[in-house]
């Protein structure tokens, strides 16, 4: 009963996506939408911190490598602006290297491209969940 | 849109089927990862029989290196004798041999009576890992979806089994490379031993030759200083061998003052006491018949000083033309300095010969008006001549390789005219067929009437040898870096198909969610899954455009665009130049005139390139990696592609040694990579350079000319003997 209320206080709370892939951009905000989250998406880490939508997101999927300012790279500078997210990092480099990296800088997850949507949503729910 | 409920619900029945199996095929991989490739294969089988109501899948599987051809067939249900998994296999080539790609053909079905649509996939970019050929009896197979599952499902056994076979395949290289490696480090340490001990040798018999002409000086001066001070004895006697005469230098070498021996025979004060009869002999047999046997001629015999000591003399007697009773002059020198040097002589032509026949270098001289010809000892070993022969031209021409002969004979012809210095190399053949390899280095002396060849001839045989396995090494080197490059582009070629392979599982994923509603949302489905399909294509997009990159084995000429090839390679490197944070910019040249070469051996110099530039930048924090890339054609009609960077530079010393093989500024990699693509280059007619920056970074340029000399257009080397068009 309780978790169904905080399942409630969570829904279409706004999921921000940012991968200069147009295939994940086409296709995350749906699933998402899907889940019953708001989602949107933006194709470079300088136009998710252009919009206006820096202050309402509640989780960011974040992909790692991106032209320009990178994954972690928008994780410092969100940090620096004191704005820290939950961050799902998405990534479609197999490099063992990234994974622990972003994960100590405070990221809730690394998952492979493609992932499952029930490896999302697990990924989602942490984030979500109380610390 | 209105959709028929009936209709609407087998369509979201099939649609569902479908995603589910795409996601099944999917998770294929992790299933089997790690597993060999028969694994990989059963497991599919299994997997497209049971999605797709399959009569017979097989699969063949073409030889791995060192192994036999892996084929398994799965059936549906035995109807009567099965056939070996050969025998149908074996048919399937047969019937699909003529046009593969041609799918679906209808025949005779294997099994019963009625006819089966066949669908064959290749496994691989070329499908040189071998076909799958999936059969089922109903004649809609393939429908749409089919095909997509199908050719997923072969994408995802060709990266699956690439990667089986390429882990083996590194592990392999990199033991292979390291045991080269040891091997080569140690031969080349031999061939550098073998190198400096020739150098020594050779050192040593100019040393020789040098001692041998101060030697020869030494002597000269020794008789010249003997010839100054008048040191020739002059004595004369008369008829009965009595002195007459005693000169100063006769005083001096023997000891005795001329008043002292003036009238005393000459036998009694300077011939030994032991040959004094002799002398007495000889002397009275002239007087008595008139011969002589001393007479007129230079003898060599010992003498005797005052003090009773012996040494060496040459002595001349002459009669004196007088009338009267006969008179003579004898002329004694002493000969014991000359003597000496003689034996020195000898001793350093010995020596001479030793290291002759050590360094395998052995001498001659030509006199070119006569035709004489001597050689030294060695070199009649080094062309197993018998040491007595005369030697000719002839007889030389019979141990010269036929095919060397007439470079040879041009060779004798021109130093006869030009008179110069001779430098050539060329081969022997011995008579039992064996080849050896010489060198000829010939100096002209003298003028006109007196000229002379002096020269050497050295054994190169085993230089040549070890050379010769020095460039086979090499190859072989290259070869691994060839593989190794293709080992790192793995990594870029998984994700360029991840990205695909993402939007396909989520939109499937959504899809699923989507018809699972209630009631479904039908029309979101159908997005989703045009997406899903859309998706699909752009992965065997990415396979097709990596296929023409890398399907090409053998070398190839073709006119070729290079600024389309360096699109490609850019195209291919993006996203692990992304990575590294480098913006890259392209400055390429519009109406770039075509080149002619092989594609894809440029496209790795380019590669090559840009990875060293961006892995010249890794470390570059302060300032913008930027990376210039450019095509233009300069004057002498050749085109030139440069890559510009601002990383950490190489001293300017340096510039020659980056491309020697094993050079390397980075902790990772062979350093290989620029040996090889300066090969790549000059086998273009082109060349390679690198230059420092102005600023910060190096620029490394090729150009390669249009139409490269040697090369006709289609690829064959052209003639050099004139036409008839050149004559006319």
């Amino acid at each position: 009963m309780e978790l169904r209320q905080e399942r409630r206080a969570i829904e279409r709370s706004l999921i921000s996506v940012v991968d200069d892939d147009e295939s994940v951009r086409e296709s995350l905000p749906d699933l998402l939408g899907e889940f019953g989250f708001a989602a949107r998406a933006f194709s470079s880490a300088e136009e998710f911190l252009a919009s206006d939508c820096v202050g309402q997101t509640r989780c960011l999927i974040l992909d790692v490598v991106m032209p320009g300012m990178s994954g972690p790279e928008l994780q410092r500078e969100l940090k620096l602006l004191r704005r820290e997210l939950p961050i799902v990092f998405i990534t479609a480099q197999r490099e063992e290297a990234v994974h622990p990296q972003v994960l100590e800088q405070g990221g809730i997850e690394c998952l492979f491209k493609p992932f499952s949507d029930t490896a999302l949503l697990e990924a989602i729910n942490s984030a979500f969940r109380p610390k | 849109m209105e959709v028929e409920p009936e209709l609407a619900s087998v369509e979201v029945k099939h649609l569902q089927r479908c995603i589910n199996d795409l996601i099944s095929l999917l998770a294929l991989p992790a299933i089997w990862s790690g597993g060999d490739p028969s694994q990989v294969l059963h497991t599919l089988l299994d997997a497209l029989m049971r999605m797709l109501h399959l009569d017979l899948v097989s699969v063949r599987l073409t030889d791995p290196v060192g192994m036999a051809p892996v084929e398994i067939v799965r059936l549906a249900e035995l109807r009567g004798p099965m056939p070996s998994a050969h025998e149908i296999c074996e048919a399937f080539s047969q019937s699909l041999k003529n046009d593969s790609r041609k799918w679906p053909p209808l025949l005779q079905n294997l099994m019963g009576e009625g006819e089966v649509s066949i669908v064959s996939l290749p496994l691989g970019l070329q499908g040189e890992l071998g076909v799958i050929v999936a059969a089922a009896e109903r004649t809609d197979f393939p429908r749409q979806t089919e095909a997509l599952l199908l050719s997923v499902a072969a994408n995802q056994a060709s990266i699956g089994l690439q990667e089986a076979r390429l882990l083996s395949h590194q592990k392999r290289v990199a033991s292979e490379l390291d045991q080269r490696v040891v091997q080569r480090t140690a031969e080349l340490a031999t061939a550098n031993e073998d190198l400096k001990k020739e150098l020594a040798e050779r050192r040593l018999v100019e040393e020789r030759l040098g001692q041998e002409e101060t030697e020869l000086k030494r002597s000269e001066v020794r008789k010249a200083a003997i010839v100054d001070s008048a040191l020739d004895c002059i004595v004369t006697i008369d008829h009965e061998g009595c002195i007459t005469e005693f000169n100063p230098a006769a005083e001096r070498t023997f000891g005795y003052r001329r008043d002292e021996v003036l009238g005393k025979h000459l036998a009694d004060v300077v011939i030994p006491p032991s040959l004094r009869e002799k002398h007495r002999q000889g002397f009275a047999r002239y007087l008595g018949t008139g011969e002589a046997r001393v007479l007129g001629k230079r003898i060599e015999m010992t003498a005797v000083r005052a003090d009773g000591s012996e040494f060496p003399v040459e002595l001349a007697i002459t009669r004196i033309p007088l009338e009267g009773p006969p008179s003579f002059t004898g002329y004694l020198r002493d000969i014991t300095e000359r003597n000496r040097a003689r034996q020195e002589l000898r001793r350093s032509q010995a020596f001479l010969a030793e290291a002759q026949h050590l360094s395998r270098i052995g001498s001659f001289s030509w006199r070119v008006p006569t035709d004489e010809i001597a050689w030294s000892e060695q070199l009649y070993r080094i062309f197993q001549i018998d040491r007595d022969a005369q030697v000719t031209f002839e007889l030389i021409g019979t141990r010269i390789h036929p095919e060397d002969l007439s470079l040879f004979q041009e060779h004798i012809e021109r130093s006869r005219r030009e008179r110069s210095d001779v430098q050539l190399e060329f081969r022997l053949q011995m008579p039992d067929g064996a080849v050896k390899y010489v060198h000829v280095a010939a100096h002209i002396r003298g003028d006109h009437g007196q000229l002379e060849y002096i020269g050497a001839v050295q054994d190169v045989t085993e230089r040549r040898a070890s050379e010769a396995a020095l460039s086979k090494a090499r190859s072989e080197l290259s070869q691994v870096a060839r593989v190794t490059s293709l080992g790192v582009l793995t990594a870029s070629i998984a994700h360029e198909v991840n990205q695909p392979l993402s939007g396909i599982v989520t939109n499937a994923s959504t899809c699923l969610r989507m018809l699972a509603a209630n009631p479904p949302n039908v029309e979101g489905a159908r997005e989703t899954a045009q997406r899903t399909i859309r998706d699909g294509n752009r992965a065997s997009e990415v396979i097709t455009r990596l296929r023409a990159l890398f399907s090409k084995k053998s070398v190839t000429i073709q006119s070729i665009d290079l600024n389309e090839a360096t699109r490609e390679v850019i195209a291919l490197s993006l996203s692990e130049l992304q990575r590294s944070r480098v913006i890259l910019r392209q400055e390429l040249a519009h109406d770039l005139p075509l080149v002619t070469g092989d594609r894809v051996q440029l496209q790795q110099v380019i590669l090559n390139l840009l990875r060293n530039a961006s892995d010249a930048m890794s470390t570059i924090d302060d300032r913008p990696r930027d990376l210039l890339i450019r095509t233009d054609t300069d004057d002498n009609d050749r085109v030139r592609l440069s890559v510009r960077d601002v990383g950490i530079g190489f001293e300017r010393q340096a510039a020659d040694r980056l491309f020697e093989a094993f050079y390397t500024t980075k902790n990772e990699g062979m350093g290989i990579g620029l040996s090889v693509s300066r090969s790549i280059i000059e086998r273009h007619y082109g060349r390679l350079w690198a230059t420092p920056n102005e600023g910060p970074g190096v620029t490394f340029s090729f150009s390669i000319p249009c139409r490269p000399e040697g090369l006709t257009s289609d690829g064959t080397r052209s003639s050099r003997v004139p036409s008839v068009s050149d004559a006319a």
